[in-house]
């Protein structure tokens, strides 16, 4: 592997990076949105959702991403990998993202909405204020977890011809007749990015947990 | 060889935690059908003592002998394996504070599950003797109730009852009353009592100084890990020989008297 | 539309089999993961440091790889190392190792939470140690461990799809073939979707059962 292949790989991981934190950012408020339609019953759309988070939980990334870049140009919408990868991605994402936002929503202590209730806050403010800090608070460690499985996910992306890590390791192997060496790099690019994620989620839980425990 | 007559022969038992003497050089026996009471300050080691007797903790020194068999030690003088610790355990019924239940288990089958798998009984017997013993302690109309619903009262009933279930020689029981809330330690102390009454060889960590002082044949007081004073409970109450236990009496008399009535 | 839908009707055959790859692989990798997952745990948690330094290097590397790129390298690094599988061995391979990891990190968590004092009395009442652990510690540890051991089952239904790229015929591969060669993307597809959301409300009616078994015992 040269010096080349080397760069190769880290601009496809460039490519990796960005892609997944434009997932996390659209999907995170989206995921909000739709475990807000839920808790709030609203009607027939509350039904909805829950049949897209059932359905987009046990569907599997490449599947889903096969059936958007191919299956939309058929009806006539034309998209190119990029889109269709930020598409799936944020699909799947906001259905998990929705489980952990509903969680906190449901855990939610009642009598602390009916306290912002009887000093007169509205419903908006109300949530801004009071129900919002808190639930972010509580979800951090759910949301942090599916931002690390997202990254986990993100080589699939080459499926669909997206140069990211994977595509460009794989493009490697195939001229070079080594497939194991940019694979491996590959993992080792990947593996912090995950790691600090992953500590990133322990810390938080660590010190939610001491806050509690001093409370 | 020593105490074959004897239920429970203990001798020379020590044990340290770290460099806490938790156990030093304790030594008493136990005939068939007594009803010891072991009584201290906390931190004297009462726990310890008893759960070395079935080497649920490894004493660090001494010997200890039930029915004649040693505990913990085989015929070549080494260090007991599991299948051979498992034989000598089921001599010995232990009755915990926190009623160590199994929660997978009804109350029925938590009786059976021991006398099946660990002794090898026949279903049959085992779950006729188990049905007669949750009878004798009261708690017949539970026996399909998993432990989780059940009282603390009601738990350590059936943790009696699942002692017993295993036929055994010699009874412990560690603080069996400590986890109880007040008005539900009597329901536990009556069917100790009755055990008592019926000649069964107990060994109990407690305290309750009512029951004690009732339903004991022998109380063993226990400071610091030594047994300091030992002897019949009428004698121990009422004429303690040493400070220690003089002490020890004079801070429970206010409980027995005031506090908690032993019914 | 329909047509569409037709033509994946008449190739179900392909479908099925897919699907019956689908699980296969995931029911015989769930259970050796746990299998191993249940010998790694008393690693993770010995007192031998090293020893548990080595299994928790494995646990936390396998919860930072990518699945795919894992794929990818027990399928190209075994031929290196001179042993060569086809892609329905290193796709069972991959999946069976890397989930090893998270059942292993699952029993763990769950064993943690375990309150002493029933295995206590197990050791008191003579339950020495195979009897212990089958009759006592093991129907609590899976009452326990049921819900996240489910979930980990339908992660393991999901990854298994990623083993299209080594051309394993799974439920995808299928969709997949099946569109190239009739053009009829969004049936083939959507049709696998609903076949494996099929699957994982199964695993969660099972996931269900045993948290209603949980529940009567808590």
């Amino acid at each position: 592997m040269s010096a080349g292949d080397f760069i190769a790989i880290l601009q496809g991981a460039v490519v990796t990076v960005t892609l997944s934190l434009v997932g996390i950012l659209i999907g995170l408020p989206i995921g909000l949105g739709l475990a807000l339609l839920r808790w709030g019953n609203v009607p027939v759309l509350a039904r909805i959702v829950a049949v897209y988070v059932s359905m987009l939980r046990a569907t599997p990334l490449v599947t889903l991403l096969l059936l958007l870049f191919f299956a939309l140009p058929n009806i006539g919408i034309e998209i190119d990998p990029i889109s269709a990868a930020i598409l799936a991605l944020v699909m799947n994402t906001a259905a998990f993202n929705c489980e952990v936002w509903r969680a906190a929503l449901m855990n939610f202590p009642k009598d602390q909405f009916e306290a912002a209730q009887s000093v007169g806050m509205r419903a908006a403010q109300r949530f801004r204020r009071i129900v919002l800090p808190q639930i972010v608070r509580v979800s951090l460690p759910g949301l942090v977890n599916e931002m690390s499985l997202l990254i986990k996910v993100t080589p699939v992306l080459a499926v669909v011809g997206v140069v990211d890590i994977t595509r460009a390791a794989v493009r490697i192997g195939a001229e070079t007749y080594e497939p194991l060496p940019p694979f491996l790099v590959a993992v080792a690019l990947y593996a912090p990015i995950v790691f600090f994620l992953v500590s990133l989620q322990r810390w938080i839980e660590r010190r939610q947990a001491a806050a509690e425990a001093a409370a | 060889m020593a105490g074959t007559s004897k239920v429970l022969d203990v001798a020379g038992v020590s044990k340290r935690f770290g460099d806490v003497e938790v156990l030093s050089d304790v030594s008493f026996q136990v005939d068939k059908g007594e009803t010891v009471c072991v009584l201290g300050p906390s931190g004297s080691g009462k726990s310890t003592l008893l759960r070395c007797i079935n080497w649920l903790e490894q004493p660090d020194a001494g010997q200890i002998y039930v029915s004649g068999s040693q505990v913990g030690v085989n015929r070549a003088g080494l260090v007991m394996n599991d299948r051979e610790l498992s034989a000598v355990r089921t001599r010995i019924g232990m009755v915990f504070q926190h009623f160590a239940l199994w929660p997978h288990l009804t109350v029925l089958q938590n009786l059976m599950e021991a006398p099946i798998q660990v002794q090898r009984r026949p279903k049959g017997e085992v779950r006729d003797e188990a049905l007669a013993l949750l009878t004798k302690v009261g708690l017949m109309d539970k026996q399909n109730v998993f432990p989780s619903r059940l009282s603390g009262g009601q738990k350590q009933r059936v943790g009696i009852a699942r002692a017993l279930a295993m036929r055994p020689d010699l009874l412990l029981f560690d603080e069996p009353t400590s986890a109880l809330d007040p008005e539900l330690v009597t329901e536990v102390l009556a069917v100790m009592r009755d055990l008592a009454r019926e000649g069964r060889t107990m060994v109990i960590v407690t305290h309750e100084m009512g029951f004690a002082r009732e339903a004991a044949t022998r109380v063993l007081f226990l400071d610091r890990g030594r047994v300091v004073e030992t002897g019949p409970p009428n004698v121990f109450f009422a004429h303690p020989e040493t400070e220690r236990a003089r002490q020890f009496l004079q801070r429970y008399a206010g409980e027995t008297s005031a506090g908690r009535r032993s019914a | 539309m329909i047509r569409d839908f037709g033509i994946v009707w008449s190739e179900r055959d392909l479908l099925l089999s897919g699907l019956a790859n689908t699980t296969i692989l995931s029911v015989l990798s769930a259970g050796a993961a746990l299998l191993l997952g249940f010998m790694l745990t008393p690693a993770l948690m010995s007192k031998r440091r090293p020893l548990a330094w080595a299994a928790r290097g494995f646990v936390d590397g396998m919860r930072c790889v990518p699945f795919l790129l894992f794929a990818y390298i027990v399928y190209y690094g075994f031929p290196s190392l001179g042993v060569r599988l086809d892609n329905w061995t290193s796709g069972l391979l991959a999946l069976t190792i890397y989930n090893a990891a998270y059942m292993a990190e699952i029993l763990r968590g769950a064993w943690a939470a375990q309150p002493p004092e029933p295995i206590e009395a197990g050791v008191a009442f003579g339950f020495s140690r195979f009897r212990l652990f089958r009759r006592i510690i093991l129907p609590s540890l899976l009452l326990a461990a049921g819900p996240v051991i489910g979930n980990q089952m339908i992660q393991i239904i999901k990854d298994s799809a990623f083993l299209t790229i080594i051309a394993l015929p799974e439920l995808t591969h299928a969709a997949s073939s099946i569109q190239s060669r009739h053009y009829v993307p969004f049936a083939a597809f959507i049709t696998a979707v609903f076949l494996y959301w099929g699957l994982c409300l199964v695993v969660e009616a099972g996931v269900s059962w045993i948290g209603r078994l949980a529940e009567a015992r808590r």
